[in-house]
């Protein structure tokens, strides 16, 4: 059972019949969403059912119609397609009154952020577009909410009370909230074995400094261009370690840490996000202050501040932290925990080399400064090694280099003659640039970590330098890395979030975009891949355990390459429903069927200006995907019949196309262009807005298709003039919102000329 | 632009000194020279003028090829084309001889030359007549010319040196020295160029020197310089002024620093000012260290004190405080280009402003601080520095600052020619540059940010002019080879902070020194040569000494000039040291920069100016960037800089009628006075006296106890009615409040209160 049904069930959870389409949860004395409450929620205009939410527990994929999904199933398997969804400058020009994307849940903070394991904690939730809120849900079991309720029995708003289960592990969950309009955004929720206390009101001078307790965690919201006062009682000679958790938590604050003394001079400052290590020098009161680098405040600049006494000799234990995008190639599959070697400092030239043996998994710090670390080894001309390193994916703000070099000694003098140079490892897609248009996603996949190809050329003695090139000054003993030499172990990593759209007027919006499904909508998940060790063949991606009424066609990674996008289509009927969708990739590696998964990365925040503030992705947890119920697509495209396109190569291919349009639009023109391998070359075509039907017409003589079986997807975008599905609807204004507009997938198979 | 002087063709040397008896000594002099050394000019020699030897300076001492003139960038000036100062004398050649069809020269009919009747103005010439056809100089053209103008780069024996006689002397104000200036060629003949020798002196105020090197000094006593130059090379000539007085006392010395500095005024006759009052100190030390007022505490503690070194503790208290590490950092990042270009800068100017705040409250030694600035590498939040790369992008805009800000030597010059005051080549400038060829950028999520690494690879420049490919060199000193792996940043940060490195130490104590004492001992504080000699060697150096000692210890440098009773002078003149500008015979008053001034009279007015993004209550002097500037004009017309140079020369601090305007009238300073809760309208609710008002004022504004006259003057001020505009009493409450503000405003325009003294 997923987590998120795992928490419903502590609620406990509606269950299900089957996962099939139309049947869901009825009556049931514990249902959460029988309440008259949600019965209003999810009662709307039009024909969209008016159920109950359906929870899917198993792992079928459900399709609308059985025949035609097996059979775009078989060409989904088949095809070597990719849907190369890069929204380019044909799409609609937006004025500054519009709004990117239409409305998503989005669960933005909870305060505090975290609790003492075995313990409840009251905590207080805000959001956006979380209107109907009807359960907090958690990733991991041990975590549960309910309703906080007044004196009166009755629910308070956006108040929870959250159970930590005592055998609930400590570190970094997520909580999502579901409403209205489906699953939210994801936000981090800490348990801890500490005990915690929230910060009592504003702290933001050293009259008002709260006085905290050592060994124990506060939970605080900074205040716009403030410094938040806290202090405690240290003792002469004795070592603390002061640690404020933020950007890890999902946090927009970048952390400055200051302790001073009690008349509020500072002694000693963190600003890297870093912690601090303090001996005291005097007893007494200490402030310790706490601000934003740029000063900045408000309810998304939240904190986690730990202060801890430690032994002068013990280490500063790592604090858990959400992941960067970049680690989700990070470890390789089967990595023991630990490496079997350590770096043996003095390594740092290439006298003192330290002798390994290949292959080789050692550990080591780029420390002090400028620190080299040479290990040297026998290898023969011909062999294949590969060489991984990671850094930069443990978290740490390094750019490992490696180069080897293979040694000869002639009458007494090396010569050294370079055999590889290994850096970065590149991102799968075309990043941003941070231009004016949107010119690639935001989320970067690669890392500046290594993953590289080693061939020996000559017998002998070889080295391998390792070094920080960002290390050159900065002495920080925590800088470690991972050095994996192997045998070539064919393998991919996989990671995916919301594809963005590009607006050609400027639009900068980075923003989370949680699977909160309207009916009758296609979405698209933009999903790359990290190749290790030489593996170059085609990755298949497949969703399984999808709510009813919805279907999933992904297009393989094609062999070789490094993105493919996932199509995720709501029926128009589909039933309000929640699962959380097992989502992985398939492969055959040296003859065996591989499965990994994909990672989902989402904005911490949703950041309308990437200019003006830099986005945060990173990974998240799971992937719950919902179906509304309560509101519609503004628009869904369609081929008029569900069924395998069969065309005659170089003849020209006519797919009528079906619109159902279910609101205004600002302008009456969608330009649409396409997607799918073989096909990106297809003209720009208008199709009328205001029409119920079109035709695309694909000319495969000028696209030079060759025979073979395809799947490809129309897309633009369109102004529609969006209008909230709450209560009154009709005398809710209408909002100019620009979103992308993606047909169903149509499968296309083409066959030779002679065949026919 | 300096016209050739007018000159008699068999005139050698003028009259020296205005005393017969000097005139006579010099004279004798001469003649001795003269006789041991063969000084001729080409003619008297019967050799064949010189295209290299002769032409070519009589083109740079007439101005041809200043850079205003014909080595214009560029295309020259009116088609004819000149290398700056002769520095290219092959490419002259081409220029004169052989471009423009070879009309310039014409060998028939040398008078008819362009460049002849161009250069007498005899046809038009828009730099007007430059020579006169009788003059020594035109006979040395048309004769060049006449004797076929010829090319003699390669055989013409080469300058290996410039010696200017004396090279030394004292000499009393008021008098002359008549400077002779002689060239030693390769093939060892020596000839006397002092008419086509270029001079200057590195003080006007001190002394002035004409184009025939005739050295007036002036009334200021001290020490002052004039460069020669001629073909690329330069001499000094070192004079020493003193007023010769007699000193019958000095003050104690404390150390070192006193040492050198009242030795010098013995040495000059300079009797000092008395050592300053307790008031003053604290008052002067505190806006020098902590760029504030004395707070009431500090005042306090420091009036009580009986301890014989409550001063020394003063100083200490001063440094240990945040608002030390806030003044500098607000120094150091204006001339490090914190600069505000756009808003998505915000993030990494307050990070690279927290870096060096954050490091010299910790007292980081200065060339760590300098190395983990010059060797940054990794992004904005987890490593500040590498935001310097953001701001300072271009590798020769990098060599050019860290020349200047860290070595106090200006390159700028040697990336298009030989240096013309100093010894760099273009060779000098692009091998520095080579140390910042392999940085290596990397994008990021912020636009216009980079990620800064070491680009693997042998770091080599090419001189632009020569084609020459170069290795890492340290102006002049060789650098041990730098491997392909290695960054050679790091490698310029060990060459910075060795032991015995000639301009990094020197450098920051001499700015350090200026800090505190207003003028450098060398002056401009960037610009360290030889041929712009200290005023105080012994001094300069034995502050260089004692930095590299303490480990480059800021704090411990500061400690040392603070402490010492040079610093700690009256700034009252006696009745000889009060032409002294550079003898630090006395404080010299300085009006408190922008922010200080406006966090004094914020403290004065107890108000406090908001600035945009940063919380109620930071100092002016506490701002991350320039960006604060638009937002306050009191800031900008003060003179905060824009941080957009590395010299500090871009703060200003002469005075204008604008801030004159400001003071008397400007609504934020009004604004500030009448505050709610601010200190007029607290103490017009107070209980206390009148005295104790003035008082309080008085000791905010001064760091002292107002006089008796100007208590009683004050007294009565705040007793006097107040009317209206129609004659009318007006509330007394509100009438408080008024007197009180004018009585602040009135201290705000005093100069004691608007100068540090």
């Amino acid at each position: 059972m997923s987590n998120y049904l795992r928490a419903l069930s502590v609620n406990p959870p509606p269950r299900p019949a089957s996962g099939r389409r139309g049947r869901g949860v009825r009556g049931g004395r514990t249902n959460i969403f029988s309440s008259p409450l949600f019965k209003d929620l999810v009662s709307r205009e039009g024909e969209a059912p008016a159920e109950p939410l359906h929870i899917k527990l198993g792992r079928s994929l459900a399709f609308p119609n059985s025949l035609i999904a097996n059979v775009v199933s078989k060409i989904f398997l088949a095809m070597r397609l990719v849907l190369a969804i890069v929204l380019t400058s044909t799409l609609s020009v937006t004025s500054l009154a519009q709004s990117v994307c239409l409305p998503l849940p989005r669960l933005l903070t909870t305060m505090p952020m975290g609790g003492t394991v075995g313990s409840q904690v009251e905590i207080t939730i805000t959001g956006e577009n979380i209107d109907g809120p009807e359960a907090l849900l958690f990733t991991h079991h041990g975590l549960s909410a309910v309703p906080k309720l007044d004196a009166n029995g009755k629910a308070e708003a956006n108040k929870y009370v959250v159970t930590i289960a005592a055998d609930t592990p400590i570190g970094i969950h997520e909580a999502r909230l579901i409403s209205r309009l489906g699953i939210s955004s994801s936000r981090a929720f800490s348990v801890g074995s500490l005990p915690e206390v929230s910060q009592n009101g504003p702290t933001t001078s050293l009259g008002k400094a709260m006085p905290i307790n050592c060994n124990s965690i506060c939970n605080a919201v900074m205040t716009d261009k403030s410094i938040d006062h806290f202090s405690f009682d240290a003792k002469q000679g004795h070592r603390y370690i002061v640690h404020c958790a933020s950007r890890g938590v999902d946090s927009k604050l970048d952390a400055v840490l200051v302790i001073a003394d009690a008349e509020g001079r500072d002694l000693v400052v963190e600003r890297r996000g870093g912690t601090l290590d303090f001996t005291a020098t005097n007893d007494g009161k200490h402030i310790l202050k706490i601000h934003d680098l740029t000063f900045k405040g408000g309810p998304a600049y939240f904190y986690r501040l730990t202060l801890l006494e430690l032994p002068a000799d013990e280490a500063i234990p790592t604090f858990p932290s959400t992941k960067s995008v970049s680690s989700f190639s990070w470890p390789p599959s089967g990595l023991e925990p630990n490496a079997a070697t350590q770096e043996a400092e003095p390594n740092n030239s290439n006298a003192m080399a330290q002798k390994i043996t290949l292959p080789c998994d050692i550990a080591g710090s780029f420390f002090p400064a400028a620190d080299v670390d040479s290990f040297e080894f026998q290898a023969s001309k011909g062999d294949v090694w590969w060489v991984e390193v990671a850094s930069e994916r443990l978290g740490r703000p390094t750019d490992p280099s490696a180069i080897v070099q293979h040694v000869a000694v002639d009458a007494g003098v090396e010569k050294l003659t370079d055999v590889a140079e290994f850096s970065d490892i590149a991102s799968p897609v075309k990043l941003s640039s941070n231009g004016y248009a949107y010119d690639g996603p935001p989320y970067d996949g690669g890392s500046l970590d290594i993953i590289g190809k080693l061939e020996i050329k000559a017998d002998g003695l070889h080295r391998i330098q390792l070094s920080d090139l960002f290390g050159g000054t900065r002495n920080d003993a925590r800088n470690g890395y991972r050095m994996i030499i192997r045998k070539a172990a064919p393998d991919f990593a996989l990671a995916g979030w919301g594809l963005h759209m590009e607006l050609r007027n400027g639009d900068r919006n980075a923003l989370s975009k949680p699977l909160a499904l309207r009916n009758g909508m296609t979405v698209a998940l933009e999903i790359v891949a990290v190749r290790r060790d030489g593996f170059d063949g085609e990755i298949a991606l497949m969703m399984e355990g999808l709510p009813d009424g919805v279907t999933a066609q992904g297009l393989k990674i094609p062999a070789g390459k490094t993105r493919g996008i996932m199509l995720i289509t709501a029926d128009e009927k589909a039933p309000k429903s929640l699962a959380d969708v097992t989502f992985y990739g398939k492969s055959v590696v040296a003859g065996g069927e591989v499965k990994r998964p994909v990672q989902m990365a989402a904005m911490a925040w949703p950041i309308v200006d990437s200019w003006g503030e830099i986005p945060s992705p990173r990974l998240v947890k799971g992937l719950p995907i919902s179906v509304t119920g309560a509101e519609f697509a503004p628009i869904s495209i369609a081929p008029k019949e569900k069924k395998v396109w069969v065309a005659t190569a170089g003849q020209k291919l006519t797919i009528p196309l079906q619109h159902t349009r279910r609101c205004e639009f600002s302008g009456t023109v969608l330009q649409l262009k396409t997607s799918g391998a073989g096909f990106e070359n297809v003209p720009r075509f208008d199709v009328s807005l205001a029409s119920d039907s079109s035709e695309a017409t694909l000319d495969l003589a000028a696209l030079k298709t060759p025979p073979g079986d395809y799947l490809i997807a129309f897309y633009g975008s369109a102004v529609a003039k969006y209008r909230s599905g709450i209560a009154d609807k009709e005398k809710t204004p209408t909002s100019d919102t620009v979103e992308i507009v993606l047909s169903e997938p149509i499968a296309i198979s083409v066959i030779p000329a002679e065949a026919k | 632009m300096a016209s050739l002087p007018e000159s008699n063709p068999t005139e050698h040397s003028r009259p020296i000194a205005t005393s017969q008896t000097f005139r006579f000594a010099i004279f004798v002099i001469a003649l001795f020279q003269c006789a041991i050394v063969p000084v001729l000019c080409a003619d008297e020699q019967g050799k064949p003028t010189s295209f290299v030897n002769d032409v070519i300076p009589l083109l740079t001492k007439s101005g041809c090829n200043s850079g205003v003139c014909h080595a214009k960038a560029g295309n020259g000036q009116n088609g004819f084309r000149l290398s700056l100062l002769g520095f290219e004398p092959k490419e002259d050649y081409e220029y004169m001889v052989k471009d423009s069809r070879g009309r310039r020269v014409s060998l028939a009919a040398p008078e008819s030359s362009l460049l002849l009747v161009k250069a007498t103005a005899k046809v038009s010439h828009g730099g007007g007549a430059r020579l006169q056809e009788s003059s020594a100089e035109y006979a040395l053209l048309h004769d060049w010319i006449r004797n076929g103008a010829r090319y003699d780069l390669d055989s013409a024996p080469k300058l290996v040196s410039l010696e200017v006689q004396p090279n030394r002397a004292t000499l009393k104000p008021g008098t002359q020295q008549q400077l002779k200036v002689i060239a030693t060629y390769s093939d060892q003949s020596q000839r006397d160029i002092t008419k086509t020798a270029l001079f200057e002196t590195n003080d006007s105020a001190m002394a002035e020197v004409t184009a025939s090197g005739l050295v007036t000094v002036l009334d200021l006593p001290g020490k002052v310089a004039v460069m020669v130059r001629y073909q690329g090379n330069v001499s000094v000539f070192n004079a020493s002024v003193p007023l010769g007085a007699a000193i019958d006392s000095l003050p104690p010395s404390k150390n070192f620093v006193d040492d050198a500095v009242f030795a010098n005024l013995k040495e000059l006759g300079v009797p000092p000012s008395p050592l300053c009052d307790d008031t003053t100190f604290l008052r002067r030390v505190s806006l020098d260290i902590a760029g504030r007022l004395p707070t009431d505490d500090e005042r306090t503690r420091f009036f009580a004190s009986q301890e014989s070194n409550k001063r020394e503790v003063a100083i200490d208290s001063l440094l240990r405080s945040s608002e030390y590490a806030d003044f500098f950092a607000n120094k150091w990042t204006a001339m490090l280009k914190n600069r505000r270009d756009d808003a998505s800068d915000i993030t990494s100017n307050f990070a690279f402003h927290a870096w060096v705040r954050d490091s010299l409250l910790a007292n980081k030694p200065y060339d760590q601080m300098v190395r983990e600035l010059l060797a940054a590498t990794g992004t904005v939040i987890a490593n500040p520095p590498v935001v310097w790369y953001k701001r300072v992008k271009e590798p020769k805009q990098q060599v050019e600052d860290v020349a200047q800000l860290f070595l106090g030597v200006r390159m700028q010059c040697a990336q298009c020619h030989h240096h013309p005051f100093e010894r760099w080549s273009q060779d000098d400038y692009y091998s520095f540059s080579a140390f910042f060829t392999q940085v290596g950028r990397k994008p990021t999520a912020t636009r216009g940010e980079d990620m800064i690494f070491h680009k693997r690879g042998m770091a080599v420049a090419t001189n632009v002019k020569s084609g020459s490919v170069l290795k890492p060199a340290a102006l002049g000193d060789a650098i041990p080879a730098i491997a392909a792996d290695e960054d050679p940043r790091l490698k310029l940060a060990d060459w910075m902070s060795s032991p015995s490195n000639p301009f990094f130490a020197k450098a920051v104590v001499n700015r350090y020194w200026k800090h505190f004492l207003r003028r450098g001992l060398v002056e401009p504080e960037d610009d360290i040569r030889d041929t712009n000699p200290p005023s105080n060697p012994e001094l300069l150096a034995a502050l260089e000494k004692h930095f590299v000692a303490s480990g480059f210890d800021l704090k411990s440098l500061i400690r040392v000039i603070t402490s010492s009773n040079a610093y700690q002078l009256s700034s009252s003149p006696n009745q000889y040291n009060i032409a002294d500008q550079q003898n630090y015979s006395r404080y010299y008053p300085r009006r408190m920069q922008a922010e200080v001034f406006l966090d004094a009279i914020d403290d004065l007015a107890g108000s406090r100016t908001e600035f945009p993004n940063l919380p109620s209550g930071t100092r002016a002097i506490a701002l991350p960037d320039n960006s604060y500037n638009n937002a306050s004009p009191f800031l900008k017309v003060f003179g905060r800089p824009e941080n957009e140079s590395v010299c500090e020369c871009e703060r200003i601090q002469s005075s204008s009628l604008a801030q004159s305007l400001h003071l008397i009238n400007a609504n934020d300073v009004k604004s500030k006075l009448a505050k709610g809760n601010g200190r007029a309208d607290r103490l017009s609710k107070s209980d206390n006296s009148a005295e104790e008002k003035v008082r309080e004022l008085y000791l905010v504004a001064f760091s002292r106890e107002p006089r008796s006259e100007e208590l009683k003057a004050s007294i009565e001020f705040l007793a006097e009615p107040r009317v209206d505009a129609a004659g009318n009493a007006i509330d007394p409450q509100k009438a408080k409040q008024e007197s009180l503000q004018d009585l602040i405003w009135a201290l705000i325009n005093t100069k004691e209160f608007l100068f540090n003294h």
